[in-house]
């Protein structure tokens, strides 16, 4: 179990850094689904902008509609290419779209990204558009290990989620009262010399994701997770097996593993 | 070593929130300027907070702390290790004015690449010209638009001005605007297709030669000869040389690409793709505005003559800035320059 861990892929995509004083922590990395909503919503405030420009331009220049044209088409191209380029720039990695959808575009070793960084992840959306919906550039996204479109590719950058900075407490294994599992404690002791720690993050965060998952999805996740407990690492009585689904079974678990007082070898 | 996370927590907690405010109060200053007391409590937190999270990740089933652990981590190794620009910095006029000369010396640095977008260049207009010269039937693949395939039709229109609007002044305006833009796009395209390992902005070059090729022998073969010139030169003066340096941009970013391996920080070479589009927009800027201004304007308002003289000043002012402006590199400087890039 320690050696091979079948299927147990990481649920979330990360970027690992390495500090120079050998520090290691990860970075959890956007999907493409919140990368689209936020550029839909940037995509929004720019139009948005530039209409209401549009308007203003239309009083201003009345009496010559031509260099009111010259103006609005000129401030239009100005506005769709500097918006990115300038909120991510000075805001640090954010804009407005990425700020209210949790994301941030950084360096790819972990910093902050530099300004040139940002206009040359912006610049290069003439190609990641292509040859339409951005199509370039979320295939790039999938086929890459870090999720970067081809712009952030050459900048350097890519894109985290920013998970929030609070320790969580109302986790459901925490919360019941009654776990039948400890009423067999050899096996108990033996589920938690057993577990990694990966085995453990993996049964937490698919209970986490419990209402993010499609029915489907997840019975056949749980079943599976539960079997995989089972056969491989604790086996606990039939008897016990039979009144619990797989989901008890797997609280039933993670409470074993994060809830009570435990020693750990470091 | 036996760790009891509880007792661990209730320890080291104090510390991480002595963190936590330290940086928050760092991310909120604008300019994020350490005192030296806060600089050395800062290090210090960090390496301490840093080993916390090397305890938890180490065999402990706590993943929220570790997270937690995590992202402080992370937070305080960006503010130790990233130095901003100050503000003084970043609006110093200077420091944007010298983007006037930081370009030429980036367009001699690269001047390899812009000899190769050059012979790609020649060789479209080559074939282009060779095409429409030996085989009239290619004309009309060539040159699918009617105007171009019929210069007699454009050369009296534009000379009796029936393309023109009542307000000349106005619809010159907007032309150029929409000149400026759509010429912009396309150079940046063909700087971005680098990331095709060069092959798209090639293929984008050799297109817009093929073009360039065709219409020239056209117009010429019928006797437009001087017209076409006084037509394309004012602004074609730097247009075409813009586009050329777009190719330019496209070859330096594949080559860029090819050798990440060996240069593992790109971060900084891209910086210099970046000036070549810098520059280049402020040159199809002004090509723009001779384009809708100027161009457009045919004897007897402007004799062609004058007009290609315009073009030709122009040609020669461009050659002079972008091969003497700015710093001479020494020799030892392109040596610096070239290990630089090499390790």
């Amino acid at each position: 179990m320690r050696d091979s861990q079948p299927g147990l892929l990481p649920t979330t995509a990360e970027l690992t850094v390495a500090t120079p004083e050998g520090v290691l922590f990860r970075l959890p990395l956007a999907g493409p689904a919140p990368r689209l909503y936020a550029m839909l919503l940037d995509t929004t405030i720019v139009l948005a902008g530039v209409n209401g420009l549009g308007y203003l331009v239309y009083f201003v220049f009345a009496k010559a509609p031509g260099f009111g044209v010259m103006t609005i088409t000129l401030a239009e191209f100005a506005i769709g290419f500097s918006y990115g380029a300038l909120l991510e720039g000075f805001w640090n990695g954010q804009t407005i779209g990425k700020r209210l959808f949790h994301l941030r575009v950084i360096d790819q070793s972990g910093l902050p990204l530099r300004i040139e960084q940002a206009w040359v992840r912006n610049l290069m959306r003439v190609f990641d558009a292509l040859p339409l919906a951005y199509l370039v550039a979320g295939i790039s996204v999938l086929s890459s290990p870090i999720m970067q479109r081809f712009g952030d590719r050459v900048a350097g950058t890519l894109v985290v989620r920013e998970t929030p900075l609070v320790v969580s407490t109302d986790e459901i294994w925490g919360q019941q009262k009654y776990n039948s599992f400890m009423d067999y404690p050899a096996i108990v002791i033996r589920l938690r010399r057993a577990a990694t720690p990966d085995l453990a993050s993996l049964i937490q965060d698919a209970l986490r994701r419990r209402n993010e998952l499609a029915p489907y999805a997840r019975r056949e996740i749980y079943r599976e997770l539960a079997a995989y407990l089972q056969s491989e690492i604790s086996r606990f009585p039939d008897e016990l097996i039979e009144i619990l689904s797989d989901e008890q079974y797997l609280i039933d678990a993670t409470g074993v593993l994060f809830n009570e007082p435990f020693h750990l070898h470091n | 070593m036996i760790l009891d996370l509880e007792r661990f927590q209730t320890q080291q907690r104090p510390r991480w929130h002595q963190l936590e405010s330290l940086l928050a109060l760092l991310e909120s200053r604008p300019g994020r300027n350490l005192s030296p007391v806060e600089a050395e409590s800062l290090q210090e937190l960090y390496a301490q907070t840093a080993a916390d999270l090397n305890r938890v990740t180490h065999g402990s089933l706590a993943p929220t702390l570790r997270q937690y652990l995590e992202r402080l981590v992370a937070r305080a190794y960006a503010e130790l290790y990233y130095s901003r620009p100050t503000r003084a910095e970043l609006w110093q006029p200077r420091r944007w004015l010298r983007i006037f000369t930081a370009f030429p010396e980036a367009f001699r640095r690269q001047s390899r690449f812009f000899a190769l977008a050059v012979l790609i260049t020649v060789l479209g207009c080559a074939l282009g010209g060779l095409a429409v010269r030996y085989d009239p039937a290619s004309v009309d693949v060539l040159l699918p638009a009617d105007y171009l395939r019929n210069p007699s039709l454009r050369v009296h229109q534009e000379e009796k001005g029936q393309k023109r609007y009542l307000n000349a002044t106005q619809a010159e305006a907007a032309f150029s605007a929409e000149l400026i833009t759509h010429n912009i796009e396309v150079a940046l395209l063909a700087a971005a297709l680098g990331v095709t390992f060069g092959v798209g902005t090639a293929l984008l070059l050799f297109e817009n030669g093929l073009l360039l090729g065709a219409v020239a022998v056209r117009y010429t073969q019928q006797g437009f000869g001087i017209f076409v010139t006084a037509w394309l030169l004012p602004h074609g003066a730097f247009e075409i040389p813009s586009i050329l340096i777009a190719g330019q941009a496209g070859f330096y970013l594949a080559h860029l690409l090819l050798r990440r391996r060996e240069d593992r920080d790109m971060r900084h070479s891209i910086g210099e793709w970046l000036l070549l589009i810098a520059g280049l927009a402020m040159m199809l800027v002004w090509a723009g505005l001779m384009e809708a201004f100027f161009s457009q304007h045919h004897a007897p308002v402007l004799p062609y003559r004058f007009k290609v003289t315009v073009g030709v000043a122009e040609l020669v002012l461009l050659t002079i800035y972008l091969a003497l402006i700015g710093r001479k590199e020494t020799g030892a400087e392109t040596s610096a320059s070239v290990s630089e890039e090499s390790e």
